[in-house]
């Protein structure tokens, strides 16, 4: 029973860490760039979508607001910080991320202070579903719908409309995709979009499991979720889904386990370096 | 005056630090995003042997060869991935570092290691370290002169071409490394003495990001753009406190600057402004 | 004639102006904290409470006539900021620093105080070597282990219980407070029956949780500040966890039943504030730290608000001068009372004080004992 609970523990933590990994994979898949500053999306999500909780009252209307602002955000980051910089070698947009995510890190303390905020209703966190002997409060439940939800909305994307397919085709070959007439350019805002909209939903879930939003809440889940995109093989999504859940479980387990031994944050790079050794391309091997 | 030395004492660790990391990301061309990791393991290294009573001397050559020992691992290790896969592993290795760290009580665990015996003071301490760091200088332009320079040079710009030409791309990359690492060691045998106290927090991700910075600010590649983004970034924050509380949204914002007009860094401008290449 | 009178008043205001200048210029203190970076929260209240000291203090008529003045450094809770910063307070001249910043830096900075002759107040960083740097260096806080050394009487002569389980945050505080705990355990009759560990940046908690519904013990002993201690009990009420929970000043904020909400309800903490404290020098500091900031006060604030007073004490009886002096009258302070209660050095330079017990009720802090137990609650003497 334990065992079990552990492991659903596990899976809802592999979702979090899905809505995150998602769009740094997505971001890869399509430029090559390693999209740190996915974490102040992340984060900024979660601020707007707290304001607007405590203001209004209404969940569902804080996902949406966070959701869409997120979703300007990320673009806006890519129209100013990388587009200038895609002929570079690529430890320039890196770094220009990394300058991104510091930058902003403190923007969000100097804005919203340095003790973080909470919400102040939070009825999902205190209703809990018990099933089987297993208890998961709402907010987890909803991580994981969440993730599926938007998961297969996306699948779905890629296959059925045409701006779908025109993104499968750029992420394929730019070059062929753009003889054909798609625009690359429109391609591009659309993933950062869709990334963007992911972390923001995601920052706003972990808000609400937490019940504390804080201004450097990103950037750990930023860099596991880099581990992550390597383990499930860069660009490549269905990997990047299996490595989360993976990776989920792994802490789960470790943290109680494993804790007078190694620390929880590295536990994910233990996993990957170990897992690289033994399969250089990441678990599913190289891009979609 | 004491203030001056201090600082200056820091600005050459720093210089020391970058200059190894540009070893390994700048000449090499692998970027390594864990570099504050060898830091530590020269720092814990030396520290663990001075407090069990080893000569000062011995104790920061022991600091040298454990990082360089390590570097050698890691460096065989990314031998099997590469370019953004190994920023990943690096920054990787830093996390593992640190994680172990943290559970060992025989490393100190959370504490730390203390009571550090420090047999110089301040000056002693500021004149070794700029001692260090112009040695390091002095090598890393000896290096890139040299034929393990081109060789440097030729997988950093190709490495399946390099090979083909007979390059031992692997033997070099792994040089690479053990030169980065085993100076990143030296920096912290040092610095342990100095500051008698090393937690693990100190050599943190935060603080692979801020080498990285230097060596990029200055220049990747450069020998003396790098002591430059060094010594700039060094003194930085010591400048700027009268913007004290927004420091960190500067340093961040200067970064974003820096990698948008000027990817080449100081030394890029300087190629700019005066036609020729900064060494 | 004009241009006599002129002289004669300007000469005449001179002479009134002079004595009255040298009345007002400020005593200096030099004062580091993270102000920006990953502690920056802490560092925060840390500069609320020194500054409430000093406004106190000054308000008060200041130190034998003259303000006080606080130079404010940040130092990112970096030792290679530290360093540099004690260097520049020495070279600027100021004869006294306190510290508002974590251990390491503040250890790496005693270092440089200690050689310069310089005596160094830390308000609540926890190493043990940070005082050993020599006899310039005190401290005004509670060394962790001692910390965890009253909660085990607190479980096991107050609440009676036997079954603990450990939550322990994975950095010097909580492996302190852990250690302290675990040393008397036996003493009061207590059973260990699990220990877990859990890193500064984490926020879920959820294995953990599973893992105490199935150890099941009495009480709960839990380490760390309030972001991670008000999400972990927040979860562990969720998870349907009953058990007592006894927890450390680090929860010894409003943020953190912000946090926890209803979850907090219950929930003990050793510290050294008691919000319904008859000592004035404490009841001062709440009430006009909440009326000037708008928001509780809490331990790290206090304790540097203490060290602070500690130093004008001090000031007041040596003078700003003579720095042998002024460590000794620190090193004499005995039975001050301050925003922590009534303090006395011990020839370490370490704190002996008693310690507060506090439960939170009606989401607000209240007294629930007060542990005053020389021999339990001594610091170290070396």
């Amino acid at each position: 029973m334990f065992y079990v609970e552990l492991l659903v523990i596990g899976l809802v933590w592999g979702c979090m860490y899905a809505l995150m990994a998602l769009g740094l994979t997505l971001v890869y898949g399509l430029l090559r760039i390693l999209h740190i500053a996915q974490a102040t999306v992340f984060t900024f999500g979660a601020y707007i979508g707290l304001l607007v909780a405590n203001r209004t009252d209404s969940l569902p209307l804080a996902f949406v607001v966070a959701a869409l602002a997120a979703g300007v955000l990320g673009p806006l980051i890519y129209r100013l910080v990388y587009e200038p910089i895609l002929d570079q070698p690529p430890f320039v947009p890196l770094i220009a991320s990394i300058g991104v995510l510091v930058a902003m890190e403190d923007g969000f303390r100097l804005i919203f202070g340095p003790y973080g905020l909470s919400f102040e209703n939070n009825p999902w966190f205190t209703t809990t579903l018990a099933f089987g002997g297993i208890t998961l409060n709402l907010v987890q439940v909803w991580m994981v719908a969440a993730a599926v939800l938007l998961l297969s909305a996306f699948a779905l994307f890629v296959v059925r409309t045409r701006a779908g397919v025109a993104w499968r085709a750029t992420v394929s070959d730019p070059v062929i995709a753009q003889n054909f007439g798609v625009s690359v350019v429109r391609v591009r805002y659309l993933n950062f979009f869709v990334a963007s909209v992911l972390a923001g939903i995601g920052g706003v879930l972990v808000g609400l499991l937490n019940n504390l939003v804080e201004p450097s809440m990103g950037s750990v889940i930023s860099y596991k979720g880099l581990a992550i995109i390597v383990l499930g093989g860069l660009g490549n999504v269905p990997g990047t889904l299996v490595a989360s859940l993976a990776l989920g479980v792994v802490e789960s387990f470790g943290s109680v386990f494993l804790d007078k031994v190694l620390d929880r944050d590295a536990m994910a790079f233990l996993f990957l370096i170990v897992v690289l050794m033994v399969r250089p391309k990441g678990l599913l091997g190289g891009a979609h | 005056m004491d203030y001056y030395l201090s600082v200056a004492t820091f600005a050459a660790l720093n210089v020391v630090l970058a200059l190894g990391l540009n070893m390994i990301s700048g000449f090499c061309g692998q970027v390594s995003l864990g570099h504050a990791a060898f830091y530590g393991l020269g720092a814990y290294a030396a520290a663990l042997c001075s407090v069990a009573g080893v000569p000062f001397v011995a104790s920061i050559a022991v600091g040298i060869l454990v990082a360089g020992a390590f570097g050698v691992v890691v460096g065989f290790a990314a031998l099997r991935v590469r370019e953004d896969f190994l920023a990943i592993v690096t920054m990787g290795v830093g996390f593992l570092f640190l994680g172990v760290v943290r559970k060992q009580s025989w490393l100190g665990a959370e504490m730390g290691i203390s009571k550090i015996p420090s047999p110089l003071d301040k000056t002693g301490y500021a004149l070794l370290a700029i001692g260090a760091a112009i040695t390091v200088v002095l090598l890393s332009l000896h290096v890139r002169r040299s034929w393990m320079g081109r060789a440097f040079d030729a997988v950093a710009q190709d490495e399946d071409a390099a090979r083909t030409i007979g390059v031992d791309v692997a033997g070099y990359k792994t040089t690479a490394f053990l030169l980065g690492t085993a100076t990143a060691g030296l920096a912290g045998a040092i610095y342990a003495h100095m500051t008698q106290l090393i937690v693990p927090d100190a050599f943190n991700f935060v603080q692979s990001i801020t080498i990285l910075a230097m060596v990029v600010v200055g220049g990747i590649g450069s020998t003396l753009g790098v002591v430059l983004g060094a010594v700039l970034l060094t003194v930085m924050p010591e400048l700027f406190r009268f913007i004290n509380d927004y420091k960190l949204l500067v340093y961040g914002a200067l970064l974003l600057v820096v990698m948008r007009f000027s990817p080449e860094g100081l030394a890029g401008l300087y190629r700019r402004v005066s036609g020729r290449r900064l060494a | 004639m004009k241009l006599k009178l002129l002289a004669a008043a300007a000469f005449a205001a001179g002479v009134l102006a002079a004595p009255a200048s040298a009345q007002q210029t400020p005593i200096r203190i030099g004062f580091h904290a993270p102000l920006t970076g990953f502690a920056a929260s802490d560092g925060k209240s840390s500069l609320n409470g020194a500054q409430l000291a000093v406004e106190q203090i000054n308000a008060d008529g200041g130190v034998n006539g003259r303000p006080l003045e606080l130079v404010v450094e940040d130092d990112q809770a970096k030792p290679d900021q530290a360093v540099p910063l004690a260097n520049k307070f020495i070279g600027d001249g100021l004869k006294i620093v306190v510290s508002g910043s974590y251990s390491g830096p503040t250890r790496a900075a005693a270092g440089v105080f200690q050689a310069a002759k310089i005596p160094y107040v830390a308000g609540y960083a926890i190493h043990p070597d940070i005082t050993r740097a020599g006899d310039y260096v005190f401290r005004t806080s509670f060394m962790g282990e001692v910390q965890g050394k009253a909660a085990a009487k607190v479980v096991g002569d107050l609440l009676k219980k036997k079954r603990v389980t450990l939550i322990t945050l994975n950095n010097d505080f909580g492996q302190a407070l852990s250690a302290g705990f675990k040393e008397v355990a036996d003493k009061f009759g207590l059973e260990i029956v699990s220990e877990y560990t859990y890193a500064m940046g984490d926020r879920q908690f959820g294995s953990i949780v599973a893992s105490v519904k199935r150890d099941n013990p009495e009480v709960l002993y839990v380490s760390g500040y309030f972001f991670n201690g008000g999400p972990l009990v927040a979860q562990l009420r969720a998870g349907g966890v009953q058990a007592q929970i006894v927890g450390t000043e680090g929860f010894d904020t409003d943020n953190f039943i912000a946090i926890a909400k209803n979850a907090a309800e219950g929930v003990i903490i050793t510290t050294s504030l008691d919000r319904e404290s008859k000592l004035p020098a404490m009841r001062k500091f709440i009430e006009d730290y909440e009326a000037k900031y708008k928001v509780g006060a809490d331990m790290v604030a206090a304790s540097t608000h203490s060290a602070v007073s500690v130093a004008a004490a001090a000031l007041a009886k040596a003078g700003p001068d003579d720095t042998a002096k002024l460590r000794d009258a620190l090193a004499a302070t005995k039975d001050l009372p301050t925003a922590v209660g009534t303090l006395t050095f011990n020839e370490l330079g370490e704190v002996n004080k008693a310690g507060q017990i506090q439960v939170i009720r009606d989401g607000k802090f209240h007294h629930f004992a007060t542990i005053d137990d020389p021999e339990l609650l001594a610091a170290p003497t070396k």
